[in-house]
């Protein structure tokens, strides 16, 4: 237990004291979300629920790009380190190397999550009910899990140049094409319709649902259940070949 | 229980190359064992297969009667690996203690400080930021976080200056003393001669010879007795006559002449200074000598490269 608790916090440690979590968790989000619903007209008729759909997306946009970068990176660096190597002769199971890393990013989830949500209610005056804020907010961390996995999955990079390019590009093509920037009903058929199956828009539409005052539909959970499986198949099945020497 | 590790029949093929060639040995406890060989001799792929890391083609790898992998065993162990940095983002008393609460009866935190002898402002700078010599240091700290009764360093040393290499060494004799068991890889010869009792000498994969450092030594080594002979006039005869006989003795490898002196290369000398005088070779100014350790290892380590030429070219 002590070994667990220790691990956390380490865990955690590391994510907040990293330069780049602040930044593009924290800051780019929140300037995004002032830029987007205060700077440029929307032209929406209910300006209320833009601001409330937006501040969701953009919540989706920082946990999901943290669950994929964060993770992902992380894990190489350790691999380049020797640290990975290092931790496989210690007597700490890999099982609770593993959990803490999970936990120690969840916590640093739902951080962002707070600091975001009080960021639209002070930029915007969001209004939503109490359950609706910690339904949101339970949705946004839990449905981050395939992301969490498909950071894992770059996590088997051999090298970090390739896992930050790789994962960065797959981030924003994954949080536009998702509809997180701006809603999927401006695009183009062909694109909206690739947009309806990508992890990034069942994520966000979840929330979306919640923050109008729905319940989130089957669909998106069933969907995002099938990548968390995928992912997870796939980063399992790499790092057994890659430990098979 | 007498043997700390017991390594039986271990081959390891990486890509249809054996770079571990059934190799067996023991260690016995409170030992200090050099694994010593030229680079890609399978040094470190010995030790990593005995720290669980890597899974053996063939044979088995028992620590404490057990396998490497068992977490009682990962308990009692420590290492210092090569190419393992420090993890990023944490000082440098964080990662000790981390690494302290993975053990059930750590080390005590002011001797883990004292072990790698940092100062507070140390303690508390990013392990990242630490110089190469100080990453070492904090390395052989974490080696030690679990109080462990084994100890593997591999190749320890390397990119040491000399204070920090004798510290270490230093610090190595006293661990001894305290009876730990503790087996460390070097392709120096000298550390491997002044720090353990015993040498595993390492070529190609096997293990080219296993005993203490003065056996090393006079196996790799060859004595000879050299000295000056005076014929009568240029008869060739009795010279021929010398180096069959000198040959025909047991153990005597060469008999040539060097630089105006004959040299008899031979396991014993005594039995060719017998010779000499039971003969009646007109022998004087007679030498005895052994060849230096040093220029037995570097031509084992010239043949490897001349090997590597000839599988490249």
């Amino acid at each position: 237990m002590n070994m667990l608790l220790m691990q956390c916090k380490v865990e955690m440690l590391r994510i907040i004291r990293n330069p780049y979590y602040v930044f593009w968790s924290l800051l780019m989000p929140i300037v995004f979300y002032f830029i987007f619903t205060r700077l440029v007209n929307s032209g929406s008729d209910d300006v209320k629920a833009w601001q409330a759909h937006y501040l969701m997306s953009m919540t989706t946009f920082s946990v999901m790009g943290s669950a994929i970068m964060t993770v992902g990176i992380r894990m190489v660096q350790e691999q380049t380190l020797g640290w990975s190597v290092y931790m496989r002769i210690t007597p700490l199971p890999g099982s609770i190397y593993f959990i803490a890393k999970m936990f120690g990013q969840t916590v640093m989830h739902a951080f962002s999550v707070i600091v975001i949500f009080i960021a639209g209610f002070l930029i915007n005056g969001v209004h939503m009910s109490l359950f609706q804020w910690i339904g949101s907010g339970l949705w946004i961390l839990i449905a981050s899990i395939p992301f969490l996995a498909l950071g894992t999955l770059f996590g088997t990079m051999k090298r970090v140049d390739t896992a930050s390019g790789v994962s960065n590009v797959v981030y924003m093509v994954m949080a536009v094409l998702g509809g997180m920037w701006m809603p999927l009903d401006s695009f183009p058929s062909v694109l909206q319709a690739i947009g309806k199956w990508l992890p990034s828009y069942n994520y966000g539409s979840g929330v979306w649902s919640i923050a109008a005052g729905e319940a989130p539909a089957w669909k998106p959970m069933l969907i995002l259940a099938g990548y968390l499986f995928l992912f997870m198949v796939l980063s399992i099945y790499i790092r057994k070949r890659q430990e098979a020497v | 229980m007498e043997h700390i590790a017991e390594i039986e029949h271990v081959s390891k093929i990486f890509a249809g190359k054996t770079v571990v060639d059934d190799v067996s040995f023991v260690i016995p406890r409170g030992s200090v064992t050099a694994v010593l060989g030229p680079n890609g001799a399978g040094k470190t792929t010995v030790l990593s297969m005995m720290l669980g890391l890597r899974e053996p083609s063939q044979g088995s790898v028992k620590l404490f009667g057990q396998s490497p992998k068992q977490v009682q065993v990962k308990r009692r162990i420590g290492a210092m690996l090569q190419d393992v940095s420090v993890i990023d983002s944490l000082k440098v008393y964080e990662v000790m203690n981390m690494v302290r609460s993975y053990y059930p009866n750590p080390l005590r935190m002011v001797d883990m400080i004292h072990l790698a002898g940092f100062t507070s402002d140390e303690l508390n700078k990013r392990a990242e930021k630490l110089s190469g010599g100080q990453k070492r240091r904090l390395g052989f700290a974490l080696a030690l976080a679990g109080d462990p009764d084994l100890l593997f360093f591999d190749e320890p040393t390397v990119g040491l200056d000399a204070p920090a290499r004798r510290a270490f060494w230093q610090q190595v004799d006293r661990l001894a003393d305290q009876g730990k068991t503790i087996l460390f890889s070097t392709h120096y010869l000298q550390e491997a001669e002044d720090a353990a009792h015993r040498i595993l000498l390492f070529n190609k994969g096997k293990i080219a010879a296993d005993g203490t450092p003065d056996e090393i030594v006079s196996r790799l080594t060859s004595r000879s007795v050299s000295f000056i002979a005076d014929w009568d006039g240029n008869d060739t005869y009795p010279v021929l006559e010398m180096i069959h006989r000198m040959r025909a003795i047991p153990g005597v490898s060469d008999c040539k002449e060097q630089e105006g002196r004959w040299v008899v290369t031979t396991d014993n000398t005594d039995t060719v200074l017998a010779a000499l005088f039971r003969y009646g070779i007109p022998a004087r100014d007679i030498r005895t000598g052994q060849g230096r350790l040093d220029d037995a290892f570097e031509l084992m380590l010239t043949h490897d490269e001349q090997d590597k030429e000839a599988v490249s070219s």
